[in-house]
């Protein structure tokens, strides 16, 4: 299938500060693609770049084969932009703010009017058009918000964390709207979260991003066996190399590292480890398991064996936040 | 077309906005209704007793001693009080009186004969100099005419007293010729030998207080100027209001130039502007009459009111790029809008009369676009005055806009 978008090393720089440091990657035709990463990653930065909203101070792209530097107004046709505030007139209906958004693309009289009322439709709004935004709930307004970015029917559509501060069931409507639009209308979609449960809901291929630079990108399926059967932080008082070569050659323990900074103590069930793993004192060892239960039997038994004591034990499921916490050593969410 | 959209856009979410509606078409005319009338109040009060008051001692008591000060009296901005000489300078010297002008015996007898005399006026140390000197004008401008008229008369006089005595050939001794050939060489005369001697007269003042606009004449195009300017932050508010809720990115993210999007963003404000002048001089037209207040007049040259108009707009819309521009927050908005909008109004003659501010400023308020839109509109509405008339305040306005534009776009940031 071929590329709707190619991204060749594009940065930005504000003064001293590198806010991306050249990114490139690829999205095809018809794809759902992921942008993960935590807060100030450089993931609107980027959209932004690739939408034209803001000049890349290196590198370049090409969507639908034209350059976004060279020309940017046949890029900006193809393009669709969700941004992750609620750009919006709150004062005018939500079909009047589609409307303007559609004529702002050159769509005119009728066929303005038809694919106003189809947005509309897309986002479970038809019932409420009329409305003033600003008497909409969070919700609502999120859908409104993508309306206006589809009503042009772009091949690429960027949706910039549209759920943010959204209520379950708005949330899931949006979640159904993207799916639909991809489904059914082969629209390709660019979708940045720093929520790995919607990555993993509506990607197919997923970007993680972390301090302007791209770490890891794959299937989903791919970045998650990239941990095997889980990651095991285990504290100790002290830990020496032999220590380590020892417990990775354990049955069930693919790798065993030492993380350089001090990890959090033992969760309670159920609760959600908080900012980095941070014992009281002494060392954390992380442990990539092919098979989480066998290996941290084996650990165990080797430490009780040579009489080392645990100061802290935390057990990750594979998914996509364990995966950025064993590639950055931060949560997503931080 | 793009840019007309963004502007039709904007027209709706202001015209969505009442209290914007309010603040720009509203409240200038009820500024204009209370400048209007209660200052006109407080001028017919003050018409009262507002000329400075000259004692006056007549020693005298002649047929053009009483010319004289009837010409004093009549002349504005002096209220003559006659006093015996043994009353007014034991006061004069008390300081009870401020000033006293004192008309010489013989002084009819005198002018009569052709003789120089002299009135002379005395003040108290501790008399207000301005009014002092405005009392000076007054009579120097009275003596002068007087001493003119008189000797003009005297002479005109003596020619008509020689033709009724001449022999029959002589029937037409004065030609119309030689009467105007004598009545010019008795104004010389008159100028540079007065029968009445005083002080020299500082050209121009009594003119520009014939000019003087009254309340409402400085009322309507003082207020149209500063409210018109005020809608300046209406666009700076817009923009900033655009960006903080991320349409401004949406906007770059569409394929339009970013000139149709500051000129999208620009022309509801000029719009507007035009708008609010028409709605301001209708009602100071017929709104003031309608409330019996005198209405405004709108010149003599509908040209240069409609360019004049369209130049303030213009000007007022750059401003607003100017302050998108600058102010990063919407407090430095309303600071930076009080600072330069309200601030160069008071300055550039919009709360104070343009001809009161040259006199208390000197040339300060010259700095700010409203001193011309000001002067522009007072000089084509309230003086009848034309294009060519104007050219120095359109070309004053002209600048302004074209260096507010510069400012405007050179520090207007896109990202």
């Amino acid at each position: 299938m071929a590329a709707i978008l190619e991204v060749d090393n594009l940065a930005k720089k504000y003064g001293d500060f590198q806010a991306v440091k050249g990114v490139s990657f690829s999205v095809e035709e018809g794809e759902v693609f992921g942008l993960l990463g935590p807060n100030g990653a450089g993931k609107t930065t980027t959209i932004s770049m690739l939408t034209g909203v803001l000049e890349p101070t290196s590198g370049t792209a090409r969507i639908g084969g034209y350059d976004i530097r060279k020309q940017a107004n046949e890029t900006k046709k193809l393009n669709g932009l969700v941004p992750q505030d609620l750009a919006l007139y709150p004062t005018l209906s939500a079909r009047a703010n589609v409307s303007f958004f559609g004529s702002i693309y050159g769509l005119r009289g009728r066929e303005l009017k038809q694919r106003v009322e189809d947005v509309l439709r897309v986002v479970a709004l038809t019932d409420r058009a009329d409305g003033v935004v600003e008497k909409f709930s969070g919700g609502m307004k999120r859908r409104v918000n993508i309306a206006a970015g589809l009503v042009h029917q772009p091949r690429l559509l960027f949706l910039d964390e549209p759920t943010v501060g959204v209520d379950p069931q708005s949330r899931n409507q949006i979640f159904e709207s993207v799916q639909r639009l991809n489904r059914e209308r082969g629209m390709s979609i660019i979708y940045t979260s720093h929520y790995m449960e919607e990555v993993e809901l509506l990607c197919s291929r997923v970007a993680i991003i972390d301090d302007g630079c791209i770490i890891a990108m794959d299937t989903i399926k791919h970045l998650i066996e990239m941990l095997g059967g889980g990651v095991i932080y285990i504290g100790l008082p002290r830990v020496d190399d032999q220590l380590l070569r020892e417990m990775a050659a354990l049955p069930a323990v693919q790798e065993a590292t030492l993380v350089p900074r001090p990890a959090a103590p033992p969760l309670a069930p159920g609760q959600e480890p908080q900012r980095e793993v941070q014992p009281a004192a002494g060392e954390t060892v992380k442990i990539v398991a092919e098979h989480s239960q066998k290996a941290i039997v084996n650990v165990i038994h080797y430490l009780n064996e040579r009489n080392v004591d645990l100061t802290s034990l935390e057990i990750l499921e594979p998914n996509l936040e364990s995966v950025f916490l064993h590639l950055t050593g931060k949560k997503l969410r931080e | 077309m793009n840019a007309l959209r963004i502007a039709l856009k904007d027209i709706r979410v202001f015209l969505e906005d009442r209290g914007s509606s309010i603040q720009l078409f509203l409240l200038p005319l009820v500024f204009i209704i209370v400048y209007s009338g209660a200052l006109s109040a407080v001028g017919r009060a003050g018409q009262q007793d507002t000329r400075i008051k000259l004692a006056v001692v007549d020693l005298d008591g002649g047929r053009l001693a009483q010319t004289l000060i009837a010409g004093l009296d009549a002349a504005g901005g002096v209220k003559v009080e006659p006093y015996q000489e043994a009353q007014a300078m034991p006061l004069l010297k008390e300081g009870k009186l401020p000033r006293l002008l004192t008309i010489p015996a013989g002084f009819t007898t005198g002018i009569a004969e052709g003789k120089q005399q002299t009135v002379s006026l005395v003040n108290h140390p501790d008399a207000d100099q301005e009014k002092t000197e405005a009392v000076r004008l007054v009579v120097e401008g009275v003596t002068r005419d007087m001493s003119l008229q008189s000797q003009i008369l005297t002479s005109l006089e003596q020619m008509a007293a020689m033709q009724a005595t001449a022999p029959d050939e002589y029937s037409q001794p004065f030609t119309a010729e030689r009467m105007e050939a004598q009545a010019r060489a008795q104004f010389e005369s008159s100028k540079s030998r007065p029968l009445v001697t005083l002080l020299q007269r500082v050209p121009g003042r009594e003119e520009e207080r014939e000019q003087d606009p009254d309340m409402s004449q400085v009322a309507v195009p003082g207020f149209a100027v500063l409210f018109i300017f005020l809608t300046a932050q209406t666009t700076a508010r817009s923009i900033y209001e655009e960006k903080k809720t991320g349409s401004f990115r949406r906007l770059l993210a569409a394929p339009l130039h970013k000139a149709a999007l500051l000129a999208g963003k620009v022309l509801p404000n000029f719009l507007i502007a035009l708008v609010q002048m028409a709605v301001i001089l209708a009602f100071g037209v017929f709104g003031l009459r309608a409330l019996g207040m005198s209405p405004v007049p709108l010149g003599k040259d509908p040209l240069a009111l409609l360019v004049s108009v369209l130049l303030v707009a213009l000007c007022s819309s750059a401003l607003g790029i100017v302050i998108a521009a600058l102010a990063r927050t919407e407090n430095q908005i309303g600071g930076l809008s009080a600072v330069v909008l309200w601030g160069a109004g008071l300055v550039g003659g919009s709360l104070i009369p343009v001809f009161i501010l040259d006199r208390v400023l000197g040339p300060l308020p010259r700095i700010v676009p409203h001193y011309w839109a000001n002067l522009l509109l007072d000089n084509v509405m309230v003086r009848g005055l034309g294009m060519a008339d104007v050219a120095p305040q359109l070309g004053a306005l002209l600048a302004f806009t074209g260096l507010f534009f510069a400012v405007g776009l050179w520090r207007f940031d896109f990202d």
